[in-house]
């Protein structure tokens, strides 16, 4: 027992020279701290983020005056901060609350960075923010599905994101605009993995359905890890739904088309609720058989020699992907971010949360599809929106809202019959 | 070494002071959380033999009643840490009452499935938050809420608790009932046939461990505010404890604690060098070290130093 | 109908559960030793499968052999290094060692090929075959046959070669083996290559029409053991069984009750065998 205790002093000494890592601080820089999964298996969205942060970064600190239409491009670093640039601190909390909770800490006391963003899973968010709010550091969360990250009371949490309800609400003004045209859409049917993301959505989809009056004819909760969904689509088949919304991750939403056809069920219309839909693995594995699925998408490449384009250009150079919906909706996070870190001329929290607050950008300032950024009073963007895309081809192509839109929407879809 | 229980006991009750900042109070906390888990699971994984490795449903059953209380009626989330005990102790039983008929890996594999039946079916109950999990107050409402702005005051009740599960380890350790658990580790036949009550005695080991085990997973909701099924009944929650004990030193009154203190920092420092790579890198030292203890100091760094320790007395002796 | 569809669904499922599940109850009852990292074994013939099919174009049974040969060989390397080392040595460092290895497997495997999701490209394999209103897709009837017939023939080489009877007379007693002349070191080294190997091919199996990335290993490791406790450990064709049933078992409480409860029906059965057969459908009492 006493030779144990020896042991223990020893460990604990060597704990701490493990521990002890100096907080660098360079002068001239403004310390944006951004936790996200990095390992575990949420890591392939966490990656995807992290490439599009350091190109958000990028487009921030250095000139790209071919980037005009967005804040902060064209020059370089922060104006009112004298050029500071943006310095990134990521941390790789695992998909796990408690090492969120851990490493939020350690961002603000031991990094000392001035703001926050994150957090991916809605648990790291929860418990990630909470620690921002104690601290009084502004907390940008750029993708997280639960409702009530926001509308907790808290002052320091902004989410520029559309959620769960906005994209329930876009789904149900689709079908509105799909009646009017005389397309039969007299009931949907919800397919949702059983985590937080599928489970937020889907409620919010049944909630936004039966305020206008249409019928879910079938809700389909199942796990994402799912080996074999062919009972799924069969109950689907006997359901015979005009409309299919699938709320999955990446490699179910790839056995879900494969499903269908090997059972030979396609309905009128698949959606798929964007994360596996836009995953860069979905369209060269089931792109044959799946023409004309739908996906809910706030980020469109666009023309050649648009913004849009160019920043996937620079994406696709450092990843050698395109970039996706998730990644862009976090990248758009950085750079509202990074916008009220400008205007707000100073490091001071207080500064950058009111700036933050009163942040108004329009349609044409963003990279993504959004009609604007502007914050209510608990902090939730109230101009997010989405558009809808449909996959042609290798590509997907924005059909709706019409105004928007760059193809005319394929109805009924065509999957693997070309 | 007639100094080295005190220096110990100094050491942790001063560590704050000596590492200050929050977030070096946080790496205390999750040290003293994973030696509390830890020692649980040696009570009836160490001490006992009986490897499970199912214990996140204890730690689960813990965490979630506090924060459920807080859901469902506004209560302090402290309130809810006897039910979680409860709960856990008829858990207990109701596993070992049938699986300790069973030797060897089939209560390992009894005790992963059960975890992920609960699990599995917390995932899908409305009434504990399904997938989406439970929240603690945001702000604690007065000081029993134990929602504290700063990680010292958590620091220094883990700190008692863990005082109290070695005590009680200890006391085990030296009583009839220690002396029972040591005979039916070195052979379940032959401790029969001495006389131990083989079934009943293993069955009160599970129970203690898990009362203790659901206490860990209490006090980590509190802390952590939030739970959810992976968080609290997810597998690596059980591996985590068998991890720990095993390389410190299973069976042994210190070795959840030395291991706490090699592998808590050893992740934290990963973590902090390479986990913003987003490599990989992180687990790949993590399970390269744990693979090359346990194939060359498969007794644990407990066992290792009762090796080296002599020797390096002897040296300083004749030097 | 429907139903006939859900039932061969769950079949052909569970033959690929019966494979990759046999070396895990080989390794269990010849050596009383759980791998923790046998569904990383499993995941790594994917990747080899990915790696054959890119590189050299192969079809179904190259790539198959390919994953099969490569995970024997990484099966004997892991025994010679590490478990010949561990397996006498306290079952806490048994269980701790193949945990360490299977995250060691994952995140190499992580840190090589990303964590982002991939797919076999298009392979001969393809298309679905109509048997009296059946649906049933090529690519999936091929794995499963061939599972089955992988498994069997896994099931043949222990009962009916010598090789098998040496490696069944080591499991039994190894001393008593040893006196035969049998060198108990070597068989085991073998029955680590068969094992993972099995795994290997089970992995490029499921290949062909499943979708992967590193970190799938995890969700096969669990369901090879429950596979493995239910058909009683170290019997072959009990998991051979035992995976059908719990294939059969997840598609018809998926269809019935709902996906989501597929799992919690088949967990809560495995207790519940717990209680009246705790040594499993064809383990020995």
């Amino acid at each position: 027992m006493r030779t144990a205790s020896a042991t223990m002093a020893a460990a604990l000494a060597a704990a701490a020279i493990l521990m002890s890592c100096p907080p660098a601080d360079a002068a001239g820089t403004v310390k944006i701290g951004i936790l996200w999964p990095l390992t575990g298996n949420a890591a392939a969205a966490g990656q995807a983020s992290k490439a599009a942060a350091e190109v958000a970064a990028d487009i921030v600190n250095n000139k790209h005056p071919e980037l005009a239409d967005l804040p902060l491009a064209a020059t370089e670093g922060l104006p009112n901060q004298g050029g500071a640039k943006l310095e990134l601190t990521f941390v790789d909390h695992q998909g796990n609350p408690s090492l969120a909770q851990q490493l939020a800490t350690r961002l603000i006391t031991q990094d000392a960075v001035h703001v926050l963003l994150g957090a991916y899973q809605s648990s790291c968010s929860f418990t990630a923010t909470a620690v921002a709010e104690r601290y009084g550091i502004p907390f940008m969360v750029g993708e997280s599905a639960a409702l009530n990250i926001t509308g907790r009371g808290f002052k320091w949490v902004f989410r520029s994101t559309p959620i769960a309800s906005d994209y329930a609400a876009t789904y149900m003004r689709f079908f509105d605009d799909l009646k009017k045209e005389g397309k039969k859409i007299a009931s949907i049917a919800v397919v949702n993995e059983n985590t937080d993301y599928g489970t937020s959505v889907a409620d919010s989809i049944e909630v936004a359905a039966k305020k206008n009056n249409l019928p879910v004819a079938i809700r389909i909760p199942y796990s994402a890890s799912s080996t074999d969904v062919t009972a799924q689509v069969l109950q689907l088949k006997e359901k015979q739904p005009d409309v299919v919304i699938f709320i999955s991750y990446t490699s179910d939403s790839i056995l879900y088309m494969k499903a269908m056809k090997n059972l030979d069920y396609m309905p009128p219309m698949v959606i798929g609720d964007d994360t596996g839909f836009s995953d860069p693995s979905f369209i060269p594995a089931v792109a044959d058989i799946a023409q004309g699925a739908m996906n809910r998408s706030a980020w469109d490449i666009g023309k050649p020699g648009s913004t849009t384009y160019k920043i996937n250009e620079m994406y696709k150079a450092k990843t050698g992907r395109d970039l996706d919906d998730t990644s862009g909706r976090n990248m758009q996070g950085f750079l509202v971010l990074a916008d009220a870190l400008n205007r707000a001329g100073s490091t001071e929290p207080e500064k950058i949360r009111d700036a933050l607050a009163k942040t108004d950008l329009k349609p044409e300032q963003l990279m993504m599809g959004y009609n604007g950024v502007k914050f209510d009073a608990t902090g939730q963007n109230t101009l997010a929106s989405t558009y809808l895309i449909q996959l042609r081809d290798k590509q997907y192509q924005l059909v709706w809202p019409e105004k928007a839109a760059t193809t005319k929407l394929d109805w009924p879809m065509k999957g693997w019959k070309q | 070494m007639k100094w080295s229980l005190p220096a110990l006991a100094a050491l942790l009750l001063f560590y704050p002071f000596i590492l200050t900042g929050p977030f070096y109070w946080d790496i205390g906390v999750a040290f003293l959380l994973a030696a509390i888990s830890a020692s649980a699971w040696n009570i009836v994984g160490g001490y006992a033999g009986q490897v499970s490795v199912g214990h996140s449903m204890f730690f689960g059953v813990g965490a979630y009643t506090p924060l459920l209380f807080y859901h469902l009626w506004g209560l302090p989330p402290v309130a809810g840490v006897p039910a979680g005990m409860l709960v856990s102790l008829a858990l207990a039983v109701a596993i070992g009452m049938p699986t300790f008929r069973l030797q060897g890996h089939y209560f390992s594999m009894a005790t992963i499935a059960v975890a992920e039946l609960i699990r599995i079916f917390v995932g899908t109950w409305d009434l504990v938050g399904a997938a989406i999990g439970l929240q603690g107050p945001a702000v604690g409402r007065a000081w029993w809420d134990l929602t504290f702005r700063s990680e010292l005051p958590y620091y220094y009740i883990f700190l008692a608790v863990l005082a109290v599960v070695l005590y009680t380890t200890f006391e085990v350790e030296r009583s009839r009932f220690g002396y029972y658990l040591r005979a039916i580790k070195a052979g379940e036949r032959a401790a029969r046939s001495l006389g131990v009550p083989v079934r009943a005695t293993k069955l009160k080991a599970l129970m203690l461990s898990a009362v203790f085990t659901s206490v860990a997973g209490s006090l980590y909701s509190i802390k952590t505010g939030f739970i959810d099924p992976e968080s609290g009944f997810g597998i690596l929650v059980s591996v985590q404890m068998v991890i720990v004990a095993a390389l410190g030193g299973a069976a042994t009154l210190f070795g959840p604690l030395i291991g706490a203190l090699l592998l808590v920092p050893l992740q934290t420092a990963t973590n902090t060098w390479f986990g913003g790579g987003g490599s990989g890198l992180t687990y790949i030292l993590y399970g390269g070290i744990i693979v090359l203890l346990a194939r060359f100091e498969p007794g644990g760094m407990h066992e290792w130093w009762q090796h080296v320790a002599p020797r390096l007395m002897r040296r300083s002796h004749a030097a | 109908m429907l139903l006939a569809q859900v039932i061969v669904g769950g079949l052909l499922l569970g033959a690929i559960y019966a494979l990759f599940s046999s070396g895990l109850t080989l390794i269990w009852g010849m050596m009383n030793f759980i791998n923790f990292a046998h569904g990383e074994f499993v995941m790594l013939g994917m990747y080899v499968a990915l790696l054959v099919v890119v590189w050299l174009g192969g079809g179904p049974a190259t790539f198959g052999f390919a994953a099969a040969f490569a995970l024997f060989v990484l099966g004997v390397i892991v025994y010679a290094s590490l478990i010949r080392h561990v397996m006498r040595g306290p079952m806490l460092a048994q269980i701790l060692s193949t945990f360490g290895l299977a995250l060691l497997l994952r995140y190499t495997a992580f840190w090589i090929f990303s964590a982002n999701f991939v797919s076999l490209p298009q392979v001969s394999l393809s298309g679905t075959l109509n048997v009296g209103g059946i649906l049933m897709p090529v690519p999936q009837l091929v794995a499963g046959v061939a599972a089955i017939a992988l498994t069997l023939g896994l099931h043949l080489l222990l009962t009916r070669t010598t090789v098998g009877s040496q490696l069944l007379a080591v499991a039994e007693d190894r001393n008593a083996a040893m006196l035969m002349g049998i060198r108990p070191d070597r068989m085991q080294a073998l029955a680590w290559g068969l094992a993972a190997g099995s795994a290997g091919i089970a992995g490029a199996l499921m290949a062909v029409s499943y979708p992967w990335s590193p970190s799938v290993g995890e969700t096969f490791g669990l369901t090879a053991f429950v596979v493995v406790t239910l058909g009683g450990f170290g019997s072959v064709p009990g998991a051979m069984y035992a995976g059908l049933i719990i294939g059969l078992i997840q598609a018809l409480s998926a269809y019935w009750l709902g996906p989501i409860y597929k799992d919690i029906v088949v967990y809560a059965l495995f207790a519940a065998l717990l209680w009246l057969r705790p040594q499993g459908l064809m383990g020995k009492a």
